[in-house]
């Protein structure tokens, strides 16, 4: 079982509060009863009632934990205020970066912060029906999360009459399988139904129009699992934890030279206390932080005071994503970790939108006649202009994302790239058959 | 026939002295060019770029859209596979075979292409049962289908369609999406596990991010 790093002691555990308490044995209600949960639904039922939860969850200033960031509270009301004769809510565990296991470590260690979150949004939006999406190949997280269902249910904290309010959740857990794209929430969303898993333009968006063509409120499993603290705890004190425009803590997967896992921060937290609870660089000097899983982007040294936080990210030219920091020092050539990225990013692409098809593959290949030392003169231009087409006709957040990391190679690493292409040197001695070192092409003098 | 012997070339050297006097067709190409109308398309010809890459992308767009059916395409698909069939299967599966004999005189060139051969349907109708005949179940039935089967017959998806109404553009595009769902009978007859498709990429994309960060040996 994945542990969690040791973090400063003054960094709230809003998510991982209750992992200690359940380390024995995670499938325990008891336990976890004993340790607060479901409190905060017995709250938002018999205190708050529905607005009262929504509004409680927008005044914590909630956003999601999913990548991009969209207040929760917001998501709620539009998918309560629309007429419907039914509603869905679902918590997206599928966790689609194959190097983070952030989501499925939440689910593993404690499942019941995310069976609660998921029934208090269910009673606040009136949704009858929840589900709660996992990988199907984890088979024993499948069985835990089934066994957490069904003892809830018994508990009386799900089912016909939560809690004696004559609400009625169904709980289901539905494991789904088969593609990368399947994270996002319209593929979701799709692969329920039983659909071709590509995505949908938004807006509409699954708040008004989702699963079945009813209001669905999609949310990131580590959204949830922060709902029944903020209910229990109130708004307030939620929003004064972490950076003012994005409050609360985050799980992320951290990876460097020295070591790495997973551990709960503060958002707002400098990219540089981050490099430092993977155990720092050692004797290696640092080259760039990969922020965002394969569609992040690629920072320079000196942006590790960034912090950690959805809209200072975005102004670099990286994204929360995934939620995984990746240290690399160097030993990495940017130009062979950004084809890397372009490559697995073109391989899952859907293949519903042409420039993100074959835009993403013609990235992949001019960043990999640059590695090999191939490239055509208007490499460097058609790179730019091909990436910007991308993005800009992106149908949905993948396409927008998945160029990142040539751009922002493009914007912090230019001499690397200009090594590649003007001298077919590689500085950082990874790619072949360009010569290694500056000892490679003799010069005219 | 003429009764008057003599009488077709006079006929003839008519048209000619006709045609004498009439305007003349002939335009000075290329100062001046002749009016096209709005639907000529050209001739097909695939272009090369300044380097001598092929130009086309193989992106299906012209064989979709072609009207008369002329272009015909094979190609691989976003995850590597040849088994795509020509042109997209809402317009050229069924013909396919038909239709390749038509234009090329040949058989579909496609090794992995099997015919539609009928299957025993009777479990699949278990399955079908099992899910009340209800599209909105199409994964589950696709992937019992499969453990049924050891791969989904086109036959099947057929099968599906005509009992449950789903189109089979429709059930071919759920079936082709999913990486643990498969068109063709396994080389090696094995029951893979649940999500073992999948698990193999994830795996070989986190050991070539390691290679690349020089977290491990480097490969080739
Ligand atoms: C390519 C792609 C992959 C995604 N993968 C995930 C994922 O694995 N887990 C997740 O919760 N959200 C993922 N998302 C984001 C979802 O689309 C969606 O925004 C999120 O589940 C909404 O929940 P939130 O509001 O709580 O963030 C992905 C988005 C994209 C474009
Ligand atoms: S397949 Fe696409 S790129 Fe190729 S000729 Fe047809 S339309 Fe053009
Ligand atoms: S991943 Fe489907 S359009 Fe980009």
């Amino acid at each position: 079982m994945t542990t969690f790093l040791t973090t400063p002691r003054e960094w709230p555990a809003i998510l991982t509060g209750r992992v200690a308490a359940l380390a024995a044995d995670p499938s325990d209600l008891d336990t976890a009863t004993r340790a607060g949960a479901f409190e905060g639904l017995r709250r938002a039922v018999r205190d708050l009632g529905r607005t009262g939860t929504i509004a409680t969850v927008a005044a914590s200033g909630l956003r999601g934990r999913g990548g991009a960031g969209f207040p929760t509270g917001e998501k709620w009301r539009a998918a309560a205020t629309r007429p419907a004769t039914e509603r869905y809510v679902v918590a997206n565990g599928y966790g689609a970066d194959p190097a983070v296991r952030t989501d499925a470590t939440l689910l593993a260690t404690d499942p019941w912060g995310v069976v609660e979150g998921l029934a208090i949004a269910a009673f606040a939006v009136g949704a009858t029906e929840a589900i709660i999406a996992v990988r199907a190949d984890d088979a024993a997280l499948v069985t835990l999360l089934e066994g957490a269902v069904l003892a809830a249910e018994e508990a009386g904290f799900l089912g016909d009459d939560v809690l004696g309010s004559g609400s009625r959740i169904s709980m289901t857990v539905r494991p789904v399988q088969g593609a990368y794209m399947l994270g996002e929430e319209t593929v979701l969303l799709k692969a329920l139904a039983g659909r071709r898993g590509q995505p949908e333009q938004r807006p509409p968006y699954p708040a008004e129009r989702g699963l079945f063509e009813k209001p669905t409120v999609v949310n990131n499993v580590q959204t949830l699992a922060a709902v029944p603290w903020i209910v229990r705890e109130g708004g307030p004190a939620y929003a004064a934890i972490g950076a003012k425009a994005s409050p609360g803590t985050i799980l992320v997967q951290l990876r460097g030279p020295e070591g790495g896992g997973i551990a709960e921060v503060p958002l707002g937290t400098p990219l540089r206390e981050l490099v430092r609870l993977t155990g720092g660089l050692g004797t290696r000097s640092l080259k760039a932080l990969l922020v965002g899983g394969p569609t992040g982007g690629l920072l320079p040294a000196d942006l590790i005071d960034t912090p950690y936080e959805y809209d200072a990210l975005r102004e670099v030219g990286a994204h929360v994503g995934s939620g995984s920091i990746v240290v690399a020092d160097d030993r990495a050539c940017v130009v062979d970790l950004a084809r890397l990225l372009t490559k697995f990013s073109a391989d899952e692409a859907c293949g519903k939108t042409i420039p993100c098809r074959i835009g993403l593959r013609r990235l992949y290949e001019i960043g990999d006649r640059v590695a090999t030392g191939r490239p055509k003169p208007t490499d460097m231009a058609l790179m730019a202009d091909l990436a910007h087409d991308v993005a800009a006709s992106g149908l949905c957040e993948h396409e927008r994302l998945a160029t990142l990391p040539f751009t922002s190679g493009m914007r912090y690493f230019r001499s690397e790239l200009d090594d590649h292409l003007l001298r077919s040197t590689c500085p950082a001695g990874v790619c072949h058959p360009i010569a290694v070192g500056a000892a490679a092409t003799p010069g005219p003098g | 026939m003429s009764l008057v012997p003599g009488m077709g070339i006079v006929r003839g050297m008519g048209l000619t002295l006709k045609r004498f006097f009439q305007p003349k067709a002939t335009i000075r190409y290329p100062e001046v060019r002749a009016d096209v109308a709005p639907k000529f398309r050209g001739r097909l010809q695939l272009l090369y770029d300044e380097w001598g890459t092929l130009k086309c992308e193989t992106c299906f767009q012209c064989a979709q859209a072609c009207p008369i059916e002329c272009i015909d395409m094979g190609g691989i698909d976003t995850k590597g596979r040849f088994h795509v069939h020509w042109g997209p299967p809402e317009t050229y599966g069924e013909r396919r075979e038909e239709s390749a004999v038509r234009r090329s005189g040949r058989p579909v060139a496609d090794a992995a292409f099997r015919r539609f051969d009928p299957v025993d349907t009777s479990a699949l109708d278990e399955i079908m049962e099992r899910h009340d005949y209800d599209p909105k179940a199409l994964l589950a039935m696709l992937e019992e289908t499969q453990a049924e089967y050891g791969y989904l017959p086109v036959g099947a998806l057929k099968h599906i369609s005509r009992v449950t109404g789903a189109w089979y553009a429709y059930i071919y595009g759920t079936a082709s999406y999913y990486r643990h769902l498969r068109l063709e009978p396994p080389m090696i007859e094995t029951v893979p596990a649940a999500g073992e498709a999948h698990v193999a990429i994830e795996q070989s994309y986190r050991s070539a991010l390691d290679a690349s960060l020089g977290y491990a040996v480097r490969g080739s």
